[in-house]
Order: structure tokens, then C-alpha cells, then sequence
């Protein structure tokens, strides 16, 4: 019910076409068509190296897809430059899958990164405000002067998210958020990007295999197989399901 | 693996080894620039192994003196002893020990660090927050062992010089004064400038080839320990091939 409705969505935010990516022989996306609504959370399942990341590595334009096209913003990725790419990418947070925290720097200085260099703030007092609501919003502002190896990997998390969610991102792109954490630490995660979905009214597309973050988190499932969506529909419609392939997802 | 794909393999490194070096020609000049990173670097790489390297210099002089005054004195040249170590450490030993105790911590450093940075999704991650990972990563460590190696040298040399010093009054006396008199009455510019000259290329090299392994590291932490292990054991035969290229071509201008 809900896909169809995305679908004629006048403000998707995301749109992608026929995207294709092969690595050596390795067809990890076979034409992938995809939109993604305003405001909407969108998860991703498949198994593991089917090509969940490529396909959001392909989106922020981290990995160059062989064809299709990528609309964010309107606005085609392919043939721009990269001033007009980081533009675009101002407006699009990431979490990755292993956090990314730059090891060599605490985490004030790992928050401050995008800002100063992505936004070119200047005005000390707006950085730290700013570092410091972030922390806040994940409620670990008492780690701001420590480095990231002295943090847990729950911790760690929640300050990747901190850290992408700091510019405000129109879009938000989740790798694996929950992978590797016990189960209340992912619930933990998978309710703080709601709040921030709720809070910022960013559009996600969540990549994961973790059921549980999935019906927390999902307005739309797409299940990715074979390098392409296979099916679709909400948690419970997916649940549902009589397909063996679906049905594996959620034993 | 057949002898004809080793030689594929080998040939397609060493392209993309170049332009991996011509990328860095590409985006050195232009900018932004990233003095800030640079600072901290040539701090990582010149400050955190002026120790290691001030250590193993004075050994090798002192070692050096030592093991060639017997010679000497057999022959009757004991006096000989300051200018033959003089000119040997400021030629030879001042800059290839450098060369070789950095490639071995600074090289595998980078190495390993890039790679764990490749690994762990740091360099997608600058990426993503508008800032180029090859310029703020790669450049900036190359340009910091490119100026800080020869500073090193000099540093080493120093004290390499007196180490000999110290060798040459185990056995026999000598005034400070009186040993780098004879230290410096043999030494001539075309000593002294191919050296510092050649220790620029070793540093270059070193940054070059550690950050290329790290930065094309494969995935997992066995990547990360193959990068670094490369890193220096690559980076040090460079030294010596720059060392052999070295010599050729600075007995081109000298008699």
C-alpha cells in the first residue's frame, strides 16, 4: 500500500535508474531502480556482499557506477564536478559501517571536521555549540576530549551518528548501524534514528540484516537479491510473506 | 603464479606506482593547501625519530672509527683517522642510516596507518565531508618526510661525527678542536651537497611508497599488516637504488 504511494511521491528526494555496477565479473547491481520519498525511511535488507554498501557507496558518490542514473536534489551526479558533488553531499550524512572515526583526533576535533571543512565555519563559539548539541542529542557530551579509542563500540556509534548528523543532512545513509552491538545497545541506536528522523526530518535509506532495527526503523522494506529489489512492502507485509526468500530474513 | 603474469604484475605496479607519484606532482601545487597537517606530520616524522636516529648515528660513527683504526695505524695513517671517518659518514653513512632507521619506523607507520584508515572507511569518510583524502592524507605525509629526512641527515651526521670523535680518544687523544679541524679540511662541498641532495629522494621515496601501500591496503587487518611489512621493505631497497644512482652520477662532476 505504502510502496505505490512513494512511488507517485512528487518530492522524492532520492531517484535512481537502471544503476549498474560490476566489479571484474562480479554484477553487484543489475539496474537498480529506486526513490526515495521526503521524511521517509527506507531499510535495505540482503544478505551479506550482495551489494547493500555499494549501492549507498554509489549514492554519495564514493563508488562510480558503470550506468543508470542518480538524482538527488533533482539533480544528476554523473558528469559534475567535485565542488558541485560536495555541494550535494553538504545535504547527505553517513554513517558507516565501522564508524570512520579519525583515530588520531578526539572526538571534538572528529566532530569539528565536516563543519570546518565542509561548511567553512569560522565563529569558534557556533563550532562548539554545535559539537556540543550534537553530543548532547546522543547523550555523550562527556566524551568530547576523549580520543575514539578509548570508547566503547556502542559509544563509538553513537558518535558516528553524531558526527554525520552534525551538519543537519537532508539524507541520511546508514551502514549497518546495529551490526556488532548487543541487542539493547541496537535498540538504543535504532530509537535514536528515529529521534533524529523525527527531530531533523531527514529521509533515510538504512542498510541492515537486523530485523529488529528494521521494524523500529522502516516505514519501506526493499530486499535486495541477485543485484536487484526483489520485493517490497512494509514490515508487516514482508512478515507476511509465503516467499521462501523473504521468509529466511525474518527466522 | 607463472613467470609471465609476475612480470604483468610487476610492470602494472610499477604503473601504478607512477601515477600514484604523479598524482601527488598534480595535487601539490595546487589549492587548498594543508599547512596545518603538514606541521603536524613533519612533527610525526622528523621530531618523533630525531631519538631513534640520533641513537643509531652516533653508533655507527663510533663503531665505524673503531673498527678502521687498526687499519690505519698498521699503516701508519692513525692521523688519518677523522678525515677517513669524516668523509665516510658525511658521504655514506649519515644518510643511508637514516634513510633506512626511517623507512623502517616512519615507513611502516604510514603504511599501517593508511591502511587501517583505508580499512576502517576514514579516507570514505573525508571524502564525504568535503575534504580530498589524497591531499589531506597522502600529500601532506609525503611532503613532511621529503623536507624532514634531510634535516635528520644533518642531525645524524653531527652526531655520527661524534661518535668517531669519541672512538678515536678510547684508544688514542685527540682535541675536540683538533678532530673536526681534520674533520673539515678534508671535506669538500661535493661531499656534502650530493649527500643532503640524495637524502631529499630518500624521503620523497619513503612517503611515496609507504603511503602508496597504505592507501591501496585491501580490506581486513591482514591487508593492513601486508601494507606496512611492504612499505618498508621496498621503501629500503629504494634507498639503496637511489644510494647506487646516487654515486653514478655524482662521480659524473667529480674526478
Amino acid at each position: 500500500m505504502s510502496t505505490t504511494e512513494t512511488h507517485t511521491l512528487p518530492d522524492a528526494v532520492i531517484e535512481i535508474t537502471q544503476l549498474k555496477k560490476s566489479f571484474g565479473n562480479n554484477h553487484v547491481l543489475q539496474g537498480i531502480d529506486f526513490k526515495l520519498g521526503h521524511g521517509e525511511n527506507v531499510v535495505v535488507l540482503g544478505r551479506s556482499g550482495c551489494g547493500k554498501s555499494v549501492f549507498i557507496k554509489c549514492i554519495s558518490g564514493l563508488v562510480k557506477s558503470d550506468s543508470g542514473t542518480i538524482k538527488i536534489f533533482n539533480q544528476n551526479i554523473f558528469g559534475i564536478n567535485n565542488r558541485q558533488l560536495d555541494k550535494i553531499r553538504e545535504k547527505i550524512g553517513f554513517l558507516f559501517q565501522s564508524n570512520a572515526l579519525y583515530d588520531s583526533m578526539t572526538i571534538r576535533k572528529n566532530l569539528e571536521f565536516p563543519l570546518v571543512r565542509h561548511l567553512k565555519l569560522k565563529s569558534k563559539e557556533e563550532i562548539n555549540s554545535r559539537v556540543e548539541e550534537a553530543l548532547s542529542n546522543v547523550g555523550l557530551l562527556n566524551t568530547i576530549d576523549m580520543m575514539p579509542s578509548e570508547l566503547s563500540g556502542g559509544m563509538r556509534k553513537r558518535i558516528g551518528l553524531a558526527r554525520a548528523l552534525i551538519m543537519k543532512p537532508e539524507i541520511m545513509l546508514y551502514d549497518e548501524p546495529t551490526t556488532g552491538l548487543d541487542p539493547i545497545t541496537a535498540k538504543e541506536i535504532s530509537n535514536l534514528m528515529l529521534d533524529m528522523q523525527k527531530k531533523y526530518n531527514t529521509s533515510s535509506i538504512i542498510i541492515s540484516h537486523d530485523m529488529n532495527c528494521a521494524k523500529i526503523t522502516a516505514n519501506r522494506l526493499l530486499v535486495l537479491i541477485d543485484g536487484n529489489f526483489y520485493a517490497e512492502g512494509t514490515y508487516e507485509e514482508l512478515k507476511q510473506s509465503n516467499d521462501e526468500k523473504i521468509k529466511a530474513f525474518f527466522e | 603464479m607463472s613467470l609471465k603474469t609476475s612480470i604483468q604484475d610487476f610492470f602494472i605496479e610499477t604503473a601504478e606506482v607512477t601515477k600514484f607519484a604523479l598524482r601527488f606532482f598534480k595535487e601539490v601545487f595546487f589549492p587548498p593547501y594543508e599547512f596545518k597537517e603538514v606541521v603536524r606530520q613533519c612533527y610525526e616524522v622528523g621530531y618523533k625519530s630525531a631519538l631513534l636516529v640520533g641513537v643509531t648515528a652516533f653508533i655507527m660513527g663510533l663503531v665505524v672509527a673503531m673498527q678502521s683504526r687498526p687499519t690505519l695505524v698498521e699503516f701508519g695513517a692513525g692521523a688519518w683517522l677523522p678525515a677517513m671517518a669524516g668523509v665516510s659518514i658525511i658521504r655514506e653513512i649519515g644518510p643511508v642510516v637514516t634513510a633506512l632507521m626511517c623507512a623502517g619506523k616512519v615507513g611502516s607507520n604510514i603504511g599501517a596507518e593508511l591502511g587501517s584508515m583505508k580499512v576502517t572507511e576514514q579516507i570514505d569518510a573525508m571524502e564525504v565531508s568535503g575534504t580530498n583524502p589524497f591531499k589531506f592524507v597522502v600529500v601532506t605525509r609525503i611532503i613532511a618526510t621529503t623536507l624532514m629526512i634531510p634535516i635528520l641527515v644533518v642531525f645524524a651526521d653531527t652526531l655520527s661525527l661524534f661518535g668517531a670523535f669519541v672512538a678515536a680518544n678510547i684508544k688514542g687523544h685527540i682535541s675536540l678542536h683538533l678532530f673536526f679541524d681534520q674533520v673539515f679540511e678534508k671535506l669538500d662541498f661535493m661531499d656534502v651537497i650530493p649527500s643532503i641532495a640524495k637524502s631529499f629522494f630518500f624521503g620523497f621515496v619513503i612517503g611515496l611508497i609507504s603511503s602508496y601501500q597504505g592507501y591501496n591496503s585491501s580490506k581486513g587487518t591482514e591487508g593492513v599488516g601486508r601494507s606496512a611489512n611492504a612499505a618498508v621493505v621496498i621503501s629500503s631497497l629504494f634507498v639503496f637504488i637511489i644510494d647506487l644512482m646516487a654515486v653514478q652520477i655524482t662521480n659524473l662532476f667529480t674526478k
